[in-house]
């Protein structure tokens, strides 16, 4: 019983913790409870920060649920386990932080909102769904999580409950997520009852050797869903209404985490680990591709033409899912050649930065509607005068995501256009255009903030601490992560790429955990 | 709802009349006994903590609809409902990190006493199985009956 085996469950313990106890706290003062929720998120981060040191160093880490061994007296595994690569723990590190961020920036955006008694609880509950899903190793157990982290989103996206917007944006994602959760429900039952295992390691184990019909379906059901969920572009209609109707505190998590550790990140899990080389890599990875790239033309170019500011940044992230998809795609149409694996890192590498940068610029969208009260782009112009640091934290971040040198979109973007490049030409100027578009809609905004001033704007200022800390601390993350582009790739985007391809490196890790 | 009595918006906040307080009188204990019956035999038959919870939950419905929601606002604090709610979910979390020296959901109960490790079958069995039935049932039956008085209390388009 090392110390990590005493750590690890703690992952989803604190912030269940937290989520319970806030009601009660809430009975003897809401101060406290906002330092609790604090001290509850800031937990996790530092547990996931542990978890991540401890797979960087030892490699991949399984943890079986209620017992020390995944096997019981059976020879095949019959329990929950956790099993946990580089990519989840860089996952699951990245949840943490863009979390806490969230957080605290919500401690002085949400101040002059009524029911923070459900916010807080609701937050820490989608923080714990996604911590979940990017934990699991059991198909179900992820279902679960899924859920959970779905219906609290359902709820957050519906918590401004006096405009109609809201209330409209979250029937409308509920309705959608329903349908697609059901699928990949029925894509589960169908792999359950085929194999009559839920365990996702167990399962690739039994498929190697016995690729079925029922399988393929199961794919397909699995793939559509989760499609959905990650705001691909023929069913992108969702995210849209969802993203911008929400607080911005919780548009900076469902932007920057949830269409990943909900969508991409388990999309990933299940056509390489479980998966693999089973299927026809090819035929499957260029549905993919294909996906992607209509999803990055459309999504970045419905960014231009939007004059509502919030909305804008939701198109732009369903164009950055594109890119995401692109090297997932094609990641799995060269699997295990080098250019297969650099478009993967370079994927993983465009999920953790696009999540600090979208985080950065709700969160400034958030901090702009929190000073004028509008998010209408006409009436922003001139923002820069009276908001100094909010408009250069966002010329960081809009920089970041176009992909200038400096900064750390830049290097993702380069590996995704390199890899693409090398694979198919065509689709490296796909890719290219995408970044057109993209460069067009967020020059745009920054041309509006350099503007002349109007009486609103003038009237404007900087937000408090608790809204410019995470804005700054995202901002030199941003930074700083530029600045090492190629030690970060080769030290930590690769080696995640390479174990997420290592589909006998997953299944060995059940097996060897159950000695 | 064209054709009948206009709508005041504040029907929820008088009651039903005799005939319906009177049978929920006699109703309303029966259904308690029941749910507690499903939350206590959760680890035996087939039913258990949020079945039971919410039979439970169905009882505090009928006192709300049958006699009004004045009455039922003497009876229920919103803010006391939610914060038990927290209490059964706190339980839950409590009874899963028992064995935790072990692994996270380790049954130590049922392993090593020092109570509800009776032979299978019997009511005092099944370690950990209980106590999360009961917490789960507290959490169901005080979530639904907030949210049922809240629907009530915070009606607001009339007509």
């Amino acid at each position: 019983m090392s110390t990590i085996h005493t750590v690890l469950p703690l992952i989803v313990v604190l912030p269940l913790l937290g989520a319970f106890s806030s009601p009660i706290l809430d009975l003897i003062s809401r101060k406290l409870k906002e330092a609790w929720i604090l001290a509850i998120s800031a937990g996790t981060l530092g547990v996931t920060g542990y978890v991540f040191y401890y797979v960087f160093k030892n490699g991949p880490l399984l943890y079986t649920m209620g017992a020390t061994n995944p096997f019981g007296h059976a020879n095949f595994p019959i329990r929950i386990v956790w099993e946990i690569d580089m990519f989840n723990a860089l996952m699951a590190l990245t949840v943490a932080f863009v979390s806490l961020m969230a957080i605290i920036y919500s401690v002085e955006y949400m101040k002059r909102d009524t029911g923070l008694e459900k916010y807080y609880p609701l937050i820490l509950i989608l923080e714990l769904g996604m911590l979940g899903i990017v934990v699991t190793g059991d198909l179900f157990n992820f279902y679960v999580f899924l859920e959970i982290m779905s219906i609290a989103s359902y709820a957050l996206v519906a918590f401004r409950n006096d405009t109609w917007e809201g209330i409209e944006a979250g029937v409308k994602y509920m309705m959608v997520g329903a349908l697609a959760s059901s699928f990949i429900l029925l894509g589960i039952a169908l792999l359950y009852g085929q194999y009559g295992t839920l365990t996702m390691a167990y399962i690739a184990y039994k498929m190697a050797g016995h690729m079925t019909t029922t399988a393929k379906v199961a794919l397909a059901l699995l793939m559509a869903g989760l499609l959905f969920k990650s705001g691909s572009v023929p069913v992108h209609m969702w995210l849209a209404d969802a993203h911008p109707a929400a607080p911005s505190s919780v548009s900076a998590m469902l932007s920057g985490l949830v269409i990943k550790a909900g969508g991409i990140y388990i999309l990933a899990r299940i056509l390489f680990s479980i998966y693999g080389p089973s299927i026809n890599v090819r035929t499957v990875g260029w549905i993919v591709i294909i996906f992607a790239c209509l999803t990055l033309i459309v999504g970045n170019a419905m960014a231009v033409v939007q004059t509502d500011m919030k909305r804008l940044l939701a198109y732009s992230s369903v164009g950055q899912m594109g890119y995401i998809l692109l090297g997932v795609g094609i990641g799995l149409a060269a699997y295990g050649s080098n250019v297969g694996n650099l478009a993967l890192a370079g994927a993983i590498y465009h999920t953790v930065n696009h999540a600090l940068m979208k985080a950065l610029l709700f969160l400034i969208a958030g901090a702009v509607i929190h000073a004028l009260g509008t998010r209408n782009l006409n009436d922003l112009s001139g923002i820069a005068k009276t908001m100094p640091v909010t408009s250069f934290a966002f010329i960081i971040g809009a920089a970041a995501i176009i992909g200038m040198p400096p900064l750390n979109g830049f290097a993702s973007k380069w590996i995704l256009y390199e890899s693409s490049a090398l694979f198919n030409p065509v689709i490296g100027a796909i890719a290219i255009i995408g970044t057109a578009f993209c460069t067009a809609a967020y020059v745009r905004v920054i041309y509006t903030f350099f503007g002349r001033p109007n009486s609103l704007t003038m009237k404007a200022k900087d937000p408090g601490k608790s809204m410019l800390i995470p804005i700054i601390i995202l901002t030199v993350a941003i930074i700083v992560m530029g600045l090492f582009p190629w030690t970060i790739n080769k030290d930590f985007m690769l080696p995640a790429a390479k174990a997420l391809v290592n589909q006998m490196g997953y299944i060995h890790t059940l097996f060897a955990g159950g000695v | 709802m064209r054709g009948q009595r206009p709508s005041t918006g504040r029907e929820m906040e008088v009651d039903m009349g005799l005939i319906v307080k009177t049978m929920a009188r006699v109703t309303i204990p029966f259904i308690g006994i029941f749910g507690a019956y499903i939350v206590m035999h959760g680890h035996l038959t087939p039913g258990g903590g949020f079945q039971g919870g919410s039979t439970l939950a169905g009882a505090g419905i009928l006192f709300l609809v049958a006699f009004g929601l004045k009455e039922a606002e003497k009876k229920v604090n919103k803010k006391v409902y939610s914060a038990l709610e927290g209490v059964g979910g706190l339980v839950f979390l409590g009874a899963a990190l028992l064995g935790f020296s072990v692994a996270f959901f380790y049954n130590t109960l049922w392993h090593n006493g020092p109570f509800f490790n009776g032979k299978p079958g019997t009511l005092l069995s099944a370690g950990f199985l209980p106590i999360m039935n009961l917490a789960v049932g507290l959490k169901v039956f005080s979530g639904f009956v907030a949210v049922a008085v809240s629907i009530a209390a915070f009606r607001r388009w009339r007509g």
